[in-house]
């Protein structure tokens, strides 16, 4: 694509002069990144996968580094905390490790539940952290490579079983002057383990910054990993995320991913299949309204035989919300006997609001079941005269109906505390959007 | 696996149409500067506006550049050398078919394509395009009778200027893409069609494309105009000699559908596809629109694509008059080391628009077939509806199935389903119909068939023979 | 051996006319996977017959209507099988069709797009010109499978719809046998065709088969239960275990299973399979 820098440098350019320097551990990882990172010019829209999608809210903002991770009141802290994960909790605020807040250690032998920077000589570390991630020409996670403070750092040893979901909670604090954090994780699932995590990220006010989480998973022969991911940033704020997923063989990888707040968000989930008799989902939610802007491009790339692969993308868009999604399925050459469905619905309740969809299938092999699906749409009249046949107000049959669209995404959530939480703010979205609704 | 070798056997069919005709043709230059596009002007005899059209865009196609984001690779075609204009020596425009060059008239008899009018077909007019002229429009008068005008382009240009001036770049501006701007500049011929109020066109009309000329391009033009109330159905077909060097077809095709006004446009494209190394073949980069400019007007394209080494084509229709309709039916075989990437756009503005898309793709061999589409809901195009059906069939494991829907919507209260499979011809399938005493082929064929039937049966009677032999299918229900 | 008694030749000719399907000693496995699932069939069966073979599932039985159609999955690797004389073991599946022999589905399989009448009017023909019967046109094979419909009592409008897409189970097998009445094939093996079945629309299948039963063709009954052979009597009973024939008898056969279960004969032919 002769992605140059012709232009300009960005703003992550300019700021990547202060990477952190307390972190000699790192300083390979960040020198390589940077190389690629001066290298590599910031995307614009006439290149495809950015063709729906403006990023000049980003390239116009002037962050700023941030020198301290901010200071929080505990309870501010503490009243994100999910019960179940009381003995494997991670906590971060603005991309930093807070180890006062955290709990490691508490599920015992054979899961490592830390930060990276504590275990940046543990063998798993220095075999996979930033050599997982596999992005083209992508600045952001070259940025994070640069940048990050710190990060999450999950581990199982062959066989272990995580008994409490892990919950790594990313908090993004009031700073005078937009800023960006550069989260990172490394979950690495050793052959035969299991385990959840519980990956938060909440704004708790209304200013801009920006975040960039990148996230690598390796899920190894027989592991399981669910991977819940729920995105509450500011309503101000940018995000940009980049996990990316490795399935070997007989494992499973299941992902959600919640996507509430910030004004702009560009999430990229990939999951790579590494051997045969794989199964993966890559569900999503996204409930958005206002000025925002929710991107969702991810990739399922089957490249050996048999495997079974899911997605289910639910969209609702009110005010002048603009949803964009690209679900890209691949099929390589040889892998036969891939059953891949994805399905994308999308409900526009608002005159203002605007959905882009493109669900694209690439298929090499000829021996496989694959499908797409997608709908766009306002609720079924049907369905919402039927309710008001049952005695409803248009606009309760209306809120109820959006609330069960929107419910369908998150029943895989098997953590209990979580799923009320995600029941809780599917009803909040669908409450809070009921008196608009009525214009169509 | 035998059943992906009868099933190629049965689409790679050896080329039929790849002979050449010995014709001595009109001197012209190669490449192309402002004085090619003016001599082309002053062979065709145009007036000064029509020159100063083919200028403007010219000049815009020289600030342009080849696009580069479809999913093809290829060499790309050499502007300098290529001949721009290619005519047979023994023209001028013919009023009798004994004034026909002999080689030519032979040529369409072995396409199968007679021009005598009491051979053809009856029911279908026929416009015979050899190269960059039209050799001869058969039933006008007929045609002239019902009001009917059918014509070669160039004929329109100087008998119907108020209507070439009127509707000629008004739904394929000059500056739409790279490709129709070249041919905005540069083009030869093509037909005209135009279906005055109140008239439904007694008769299918028919343009039939033939490149002989090794060097040339083909840069055809077609504008078919239907009025109030009147409806008419077109038929295309294509056929290329077999020559190891890549020619280029890149043609335009304007439809205007007023209120209530129905246009059907079916293509047969078979240009030929090039050999089992991708040597030779057709580049097929051709703009089709439709402006369904009417309240309740109708435009409906059917395809079937075998031909070319590589396509890029997506004829489209802008669904602007109140409840007008589009509609695309396609079916697009992909072998050896064929590359198409085709599709179509439907842009809602209009309110309570329809748009129904049947997309089924089949590739086999080394090809790759990919299905790229736009449907869109602009903020106005109140209750708009759109389906869309988009199948691929894989035929052997060296082959690729892409499928590149844009779908987007800026109105609640519009509608769109999109649904895309892939599969295969199940060995399960093959032997269940062998148990029934059908041969391998046959069943292989009776499958595909089953797979396309959808868009085969939107296929004008004439055509449907057509198609039948192109596939290798035997029709199921031709009679009836 | 040396046989050149008169009579037996003239017994042996005559027998020949009468068997329609002989399987000796078939040996059979899935092709490429080295797993033997026939493990040395015999079986003769004449003109007019009905054989029923009975067995508990994985029994081979299913495989065994498979193998003598040539379904390509399974690879022959002993043994042979003979029809009208001949062995088929070369033949293409279409080619065994066009001699007559008939397998109906246990799981029929859907042709999404295309029509029941083009399936049948083009295998209709082609098994015609084939065996010197005439090639019958749209219309005279409209008439003729229109009387055909009444002997499974389907619906017209069943014509028009895709094969098997979208059917339901008893629909599938209804239209099996109503294939078979259109092909009017010399040997049927009827792949657990009572499975899914109602008692109504067994006892409409059963009608059927009975009526297109004759003096000219043989029926193979491939069947895990007793139910079927209450609508269509045998004339022998086989029931099949690990892949061999491990008794055979009359209908009478059938009843003695049906009471004592496959336990009672998977004894007998561990007992059997130890004594070799």
């Amino acid at each position: 694509m002769g992605n140059l820098t012709k232009a300009e440098p960005s703003i992550l350019h300019n700021l990547a002069i202060h990477a952190p320097e307390n972190t000699p551990q790192w300083s390979n990882v960040r020198g390589k990144n940077l190389k690629a990172l001066n290298s590599t010019a910031f995307p614009h829209r006439k290149i495809e996968e950015w063709r729906f999608t403006d990023l000049k809210p980003i390239e116009r903002t002037e962050f700023v580094p941030l020198s301290e991770a901010g200071v929080l009141p505990a309870t501010d802290i503490e009243k994100y905390f999910i019960p179940e994960s009381d003995r494997s909790r991670l906590v971060f605020i603005n991309g930093r490790f807070q180890e006062k807040y955290s709990s490691i250690g508490g599920l015992g032998k054979g899961v490592t539940v830390g930060n990276l920077n504590a275990n940046a000589s543990h063998e798993t570390v220095s075999s996979y952290f930033d050599k997982l991630v596999n992005y083209e020409e992508d600045v952001f996670t070259m940025f994070n490579g640069v940048m990050f403070e710190d990060g999450a750092f999950i581990h199982l040893e062959k066989g272990a079983k995580a008994e409490a979901p892990i919950q790594v909670l990313n908090l993004y604090t009031d700073a005078s002057k937009p800023f960006v954090a550069t989260p990172r994780m490394l979950v690495v699932a050793e052959e035969e383990s299991d385990v959840t995590i519980i990956e938060d990220h909440i704004g708790l006010s209304e200013n801009r910054y920006l975040t960039i989480p990148v996230c690598e998973v390796k899920t190894k022969k027989g592991a399981h990993i669910h991977h819940v991911r729920i995105q509450r940033d500011s309503i101000n704020a940018l995000h940009v995320s980049r996990p990316i997923a490795y399935v070997e063989k007989n494992a499973e990888y299941h992902s959600y991913t919640i996507t509430l707040g910030a004004k702009l968000s560009r999430n990229e989930p990939r999951v790579v299949q590494e051997d045969e008799e794989v199964n993966f989902t890559l569900d999503g939610l996204v409930l958005i309204d206002g000025e925002q802007i929710a991107d969702t491009h991810s990739v399922m790339d089957h490249r050996f035989s048999h495997a079974n692969s899911h997605q289910l993308h639910k969209v609702v868009v009110n005010g002048s919300a603009h949803s964009i999604f690209n679900g890209k399925i691949f099929v390589r050459r040889d892998a036969q006997k891939i059953d891949s469905f994805q399905e994308n619905r999308n409900l526009l309740l608002s005159i203002d609001g605007l959905v882009n969809t493109k669900p694209q299938l690439e298929i090499f092999a000829d021996d496989v079941l694959c499908s797409h699906g997608a709908t766009i749409g306002q609720l079924d009249p049907e369905e919402v005269f039927y309710l008001q046949s049952r005695g409803m107000t248009e606009e309760k049959a209306k809120e109820v109906l959006t609330y069960a669209f929107a419910l369908e995404t998150i029943e895989n959530v098997k953590v209990e505390s979580v799923h009320k939480l995600l029941i809780e703010e599917v009803y909040r979205y669908t409450k809070a959007n009921s008196v608009e609704k009525v214009t169509a | 696996m035998s059943e992906t070798k009868a099933l190629e056997t049965m689409i790679g069919e050896e080329y039929k149409y790849g002979f050449t005709t010995d014709v001595e043709y009109e001197d012209f230059p190669k490449g192309i500067n402002e004085d090619v596009v003016r001599l082309i002007s002053e062979k065709k005899d145009e007036p000064e506006w029509m020159t100063e059209f083919r200028l403007k865009a010219y000049r815009a196609w020289t600030e342009m550049e080849e696009p580069t984001w479809f999913n093809a690779t290829y060499e790309k075609p050499k502007f300098d050398t290529l001949q721009y204009y290619s005519a047979p020596k023994n023209k001028p425009k013919l009023n009798s078919l004994d004034e026909v060059d002999p080689n030519i008239r032979e040529t369409y008899e072995k396409l199968g394509i007679p021009l005598e009018e009491q051979k053809m077909l009856s029911g279908v007019a026929v416009d015979a395009v050899f190269d960059s002229v039209s050799i001869f429009t058969t039933f006008k008068e007929k045609l002239a009778e019902a009001g009917v005008i059918f014509c070669s382009i160039s004929e329109a240009v100087k008998d119907h200027p108020e209507l070439v001036k009127k509707y000629m770049g008004s739904v394929v501006p000059v500056r739409d893409n790279f490709y129709a701007a070249l041919n905005s500049a540069v083009f030869s011929d093509g037909s005209f069609c135009y279906v005055p109020k109140d008239t439904i066109c007694p008769m299918e009309l028919s343009t039939y494309f033939r490149i002989n000329n090794m060097n040339s391009g083909q840069f055809e033009r077609t504008l078919i105009i239907a009025e109030e109330n009147s409806h008419v159905s077109y038929l295309e077909g294509c056929t290329a000699p077999m020559y190891d060097e890549h020619q280029l077809h890149a043609a335009v095709v304007e439809l205007i559908a007023l209120d209530n006004a129905e246009i059907k446009y079916s293509t047969i494209q078979n240009w030929y596809s090039g050999d089992e190394e991708g040597r030779g073949g057709i580049y097929n980069f051709v703009t089709k629109r439709g402006a369904c400019r009417g309240k309740n007007s109708k435009i409906s394209w059917t395809q079937l694509e075998t031909g070319s080494a590589v396509t890029l084509k997506y004829p489209s229709v802008i669904l602007q008059g109140d409840n007008s309709v589009g509609e695309f039916f396609s079916v697009a075989v992909t072998n050896k080391r064929q590359q198409a990437d085709t599709g179509t756009k439907m842009i809602h503005i209009g309110k309570n628009t329809k748009s129904t898309i049947i997309s089924k793709g089949i590739s086999a061999g080394r090809s790759d077939n990919s299905y790229r589409g736009q449907v869109k809901i602009s903020k106005k195009a109140d209750n708009a509806r759109n389906y869309s059906q988009c199948d691929s069939m894989l035929i052997g494991q060296t082959c690729g199935a892409h499928t590149f829907p844009y779908i987007e919507s800026a109105n609640p209260t519009g509608k769109i389903e999109h649904e895309a499979t892939t599969s295969r011809v199940g060995e399960d399938q093959i032997f269940y119909l062998q148990q029934r005493g059908i041969s391998e082929d046959d069943a292989i064929s009776l499958i595909v068939n089953g797979f396309c039937k959808e868009v085969l049966k939107e296929l004008p009677m004439e055509f449907a023979v057509e198609a039948n032999k192109l596939l290798g299918i035997k029709l199921e229900g031709s009679v009836g | 051996m040396r046989h050149t008694n008169k009579s037996f030749l003239k017994q042996k000719l005559n027998q020949k006319e009468t068997i329609v399907l002989e399987l000796k000693n078939l040996h059979a496995e899935v092709e490429g996977e080295g797993i033997e699932i026939l493990k040395g069939v015999n079986l003769k069966v004449n003109k007019g017959e009905i054989h029923a073979i009975m067995g508990p599932n994985g029994s081979g039985k299913s495989t065994l209507a498979k193998v003598v159609a040539g379904h390509p999955e399974y690879e022959v690797t002993g043994g042979d099988i003979i029809y009208n004389g001949e062995s088929i073991l070369e033949m293409d599946p279409d080619e065994r069709a066009h001699a007559g022999v008939f397998l109906a589905f246990q799981y029929p399989v859907e042709v999404p797009g295309v029509t029941n009448t083009t399936l049948l009017r083009e295998s209709y023909n082609t098994i015609a010109a084939s065996r010197g019967r005439e090639e019958l046109d749209p219309l005279e094979f409209d008439d003729y499978i229109r009387e055909k419909l009444d002997l499974v009592e389907m619906n017209p409008d069943f014509l028009e719809r895709s094969v098997n897409a979208g059917f339901s189970g008893g629909e599938k097998k209804r239209n099996e046998i109503f294939q078979m009445a259109v092909l009017q094939p010399t040997l049927s093996l009827l792949d657990e065709t009572d499975s899914g079945l109602d008692i109504d629309a067994l006892r409409v299948v059963s009608d059927g088969i009975n009526k297109l039963h004759g003096e000219e063709d043989a029926i193979v009954l491939i069947t895990h239960y007793q139910r079927l052979l209450n609508y269509i009597i045998p004339d022998f009973v086989h029931v099949m275990i690990g892949g061999k024939i491990v008794k055979s008898g009359g209908k009478e056969l059938a009843f003695e299973l049906e009471e004592k279960g496959y336990d009672w004969l998977e004894s007998l032919a561990k007992v059997n399979g130890e004594a070799k």
